[in-house]
């Protein structure tokens, strides 16, 4: 019971702030939507037992991305400094009229209906994965699997994650004149 | 899997009576108990903030040889409802230029951060509402929602101070969380868990088995996570944030009323989940002294007991280093983060790790007694 | 899973809930109890009695931007090394404690790496990095 009230819950957070990231003008509130959508998606983790990842989406999309990217933000002057020194903000960034509007709406849905009757017997045949009845919680689990049959990818993923972080710091750093 | 309130209820008699009485509702039952604890936790806490801000006063005056408030109640004690009263009916003042969607949401998402945390809180071995498997992860992640609320507060306002403020702290936040992530990694390595029943199931004795007397190592990282959790609450000496002679108030400048309490309460909830988390991590939590087989609620509620006296200890110690140590400047703030204490946590997460090989994870009280 | 075992996520679920009601209700308290005398003055951003000039949101440092970037990677790194330290212990107990440590030491000692990195290169100084670059 409560397991389809989280899904409720998390599902409508996610698609609604994800309809109000695309549809609001102001950047600052998007980026807000974005977080209450990230949430979400950690909600809809935990409701298929994967809490070690809701959690690491928290930790790392909440806690990181979206006060990373409210700085990038922040680098531009926040509401519409750019936008007002290019005269931009009158315009609003469009690519058709209603009538193409139309057509791109009904190709999508056809486009998903088709997908969803496509893969729903994929899914099906698939179910989705509970951890080993051996290991006590999945965060175990991805520990044992991490040192053991993964441990290369673990090894490498540090090595991608010093690059990113020369990069990040190279990129960031002034250029002299 | 997590073992949780109603898990530790369950093995009591009258549970078994309540669910006679809601049949195969149980759902609702389940919800009804966590519903009753949640407000009552959330009460306590939320006396525990607002005693904290008298505490402030207090002890603030008893260093500079004041006398601090005394008018509301005996010793002054009732001055945080006082206050709450006056905050209620105080004028809501929101700045022409403000994002109002932002700034009313700023404040609510602190609290939504400070209260998720509550719920994985250790207050015994029994009463914690939910022992989750990635229990501290979990608490170090949802708390870092205060640091985007903060800075949405400090950004909605649209005034120069609260910006700088709000600026300063999403950033400190972010960077303190380093070495307060690093510091409970090498308990969760010591423990070997981050629930924090298997935390505080390793920690059952007299002091010396705490996991801060662990090893040496073990010892500085508490320190570590001492100084990482006062930058973090936004405490003196790292209260640049909201530093009063350069910044007016900070992130808060423009809030007024309600919603300046709201971020004060959480301000100060937060800095009481930090303490209480420290305890639990470094001091044993409410484990007893001895080992008890008998499983009873007094007994439990003297955990509770303990638990609150070291949570309450370390508040004390904050609130003491607050008005004793003069305020950093912003380029030594960052320095200490990322240039010692940062490399200093790494150090213990590294000396840990060998002393948890080479010792065979035993402790130095361990080794020197023989022991477990 | 069975549904009961997802129970321990109510609470957080209810704590929410919880703030999101005490914030809606102390705000509709205040609604009711607070004056409302609104003036231009009183609603002007505060600075310290000056008339403000220009708004608030004008372009920040990049370095608030430096720290975020370099804070990322270490939680990302600090991410992958909870479930390898949270089975640390029990490695450790059936004797594989010399392989686990060499894991561990080999993926902390690339995190040390990049630390010196930037070290040495001045991203982690607040003050002097920007100072130095932006000199001929």
């Amino acid at each position: 019971m409560f397991v389809q009230v989280l899904f409720l819950l998390s599902a409508t957070l996610t698609i609604g702030c994800a309809i109000a990231v695309a549809v609001t003008k102001n950047i600052m509130h998007s980026c807000i939507f974005l977080l209450g959508s990230l949430i979400g998606v950690a909600g809809l983790y935990a409701t298929l037992g994967a809490d070690f990842v809701a959690v690491t989406q928290i930790m790392v999309y909440v806690g990181g991305i979206v006060i990373l990217m409210l700085f990038a933000v922040m680098l531009t002057g926040g509401k519409d400094f750019i936008s007002r020194a290019h005269n931009l903000l009158g315009l609003t960034p469009t690519m058709g009229n209603k009538w193409t509007y139309g057509v791109g709406l009904f190709v999508g849905a056809v486009f998903l209906l088709t997908n969803i009757k496509l893969f729903s017997n994929i899914m099906k045949a698939y179910p989705a994965k509970t951890f080993g009845s051996e290991f006590p919680s999945t965060v175990s689990q991805i520990g044992h699997l991490l040192v053991k049959e993964h441990v290369l990818a673990f090894e490498i993923s540090s090595v991608l994650l010093l690059g990113a972080l020369v990069g990040a710091a190279i990129i960031a750093r002034p250029r002299k004149q | 899997m997590n073992q949780t309130l109603v898990s530790y209820l369950s093995q009591y008699e009258f549970y078994d009576s309540l669910i006679g009485l809601f049949g195969k509702h149980q759902g609702i039952l389940t919800f009804f108990i966590y519903l009753l604890f949640a407000a009552i936790i959330v009460g306590l806490c939320a006396t525990i903030g607002g005693l904290g801000t008298y505490a402030e006063r207090k002890i603030s005056a008893d260093i500079q040889q004041r006398i601090g408030p005394n008018r509301v109640g005996p010793y002054g004690i009732l001055q945080f409802l006082a206050d709450g009263v006056k905050m209620i009916t105080k004028e809501d003042v929101m700045p022409f230029t403000a994002d109002k969607f932002l700034f009313y949401l700023a404040p609510m998402l602190a609290l939504v951060g400070v209260f998720a945390t509550l719920a994985v809180l250790p207050w015994s071995s029994g009463f914690i509402m939910a022992d989750l498997n990635v229990g501290i992860f979990y608490l170090i992640a949802i708390s870092s929602l205060v640091g985007v609320s903060v800075f949405l507060g400090g950004y909605a306002s649209n005034s120069k101070w609260s910006m700088l403020g709000g600026m300063r702290w999403a950033s400190q936040i972010i960077s303190y969380e380093i070495p307060v992530t690093i510091s409970v990694l090498s308990i969760t390595l010591l423990a070997g868990g981050m629930s924090f029943g298997t935390i505080l199931s390793q920690q059952v004795g007299t002091p010396i088995h705490w996991f801060i007397f662990h090893n040496p190592f073990a010892f500085i990282a508490f320190f570590v996570y001492f100084i990482g959790a006062l930058a973090e609450t936004n405490r003196a000496p790292f209260d640049l944030p909201e530093a009063e002679s350069e910044l007016v108030s900070g992130y808060h400048t423009e809030y007024t009323g309600m919603r300046f309490g709201f971020f004060a309460l959480a301000e100060y909830i937060e800095v009481f989940v930090v303490c209480g988390v420290g305890a639990a991590l470094f001091l044993g939590g409410g484990n007893l002294p001895f080992n008890i087989t008998i499983d009873i609620i007094p007994l439990q509620l003297v955990q509770v007991g303990i638990f609150m006296t070291k949570a309450l200890l370390l508040y004390y110690v904050v609130i003491w280093v607050r008005w004793t140590f003069p305020r950093l400047r912003v380029d030594q703030l960052m320095s200490i983060c990322w240039k010692y204490l940062t490399p200093i946590a790494i150090f213990n997460l590294v000396g840990n790790a060998v002393w948890m090989v080479l010792f065979n994870g035993k402790s130095v009280a361990d080794l020197l007694f023989g022991g477990h | 899973m069975t549904p009961a075992q997802f129970d321990g996520l109510m609470p957080i679920v209810i704590l929410m809930g919880i703030a999101i009601l005490m914030f809606a209700g102390g705000h509709f308290v205040s609604v009711l109890l607070a004056p409302k005398k609104p003036s231009h003055l009183k609603e002007t951003p505060y600075e310290c009695g000056e008339q403000p000039v220009g708004s608030a949101w004008s372009a920040f440092n990049v370095r608030f931007y430096v720290v975020g970037l370099i804070f990322i990677i270490f939680d990302v790194e600090s991410v992958l090394m909870f479930p390898v330290a949270s089975i640390f212990k029990e490695l450790n107990d059936m004797g594989n404690g010399g392989y686990a440590l060499i894991i561990f030491l080999s993926f902390i000692s690339v995190l040390i790496e990049g630390i010196a990195y930037c070290w040495k290169k001045g991203d982690l100084d607040w003050v002097k990095s920007f100072q130095v670059s932006t000199k001929k």
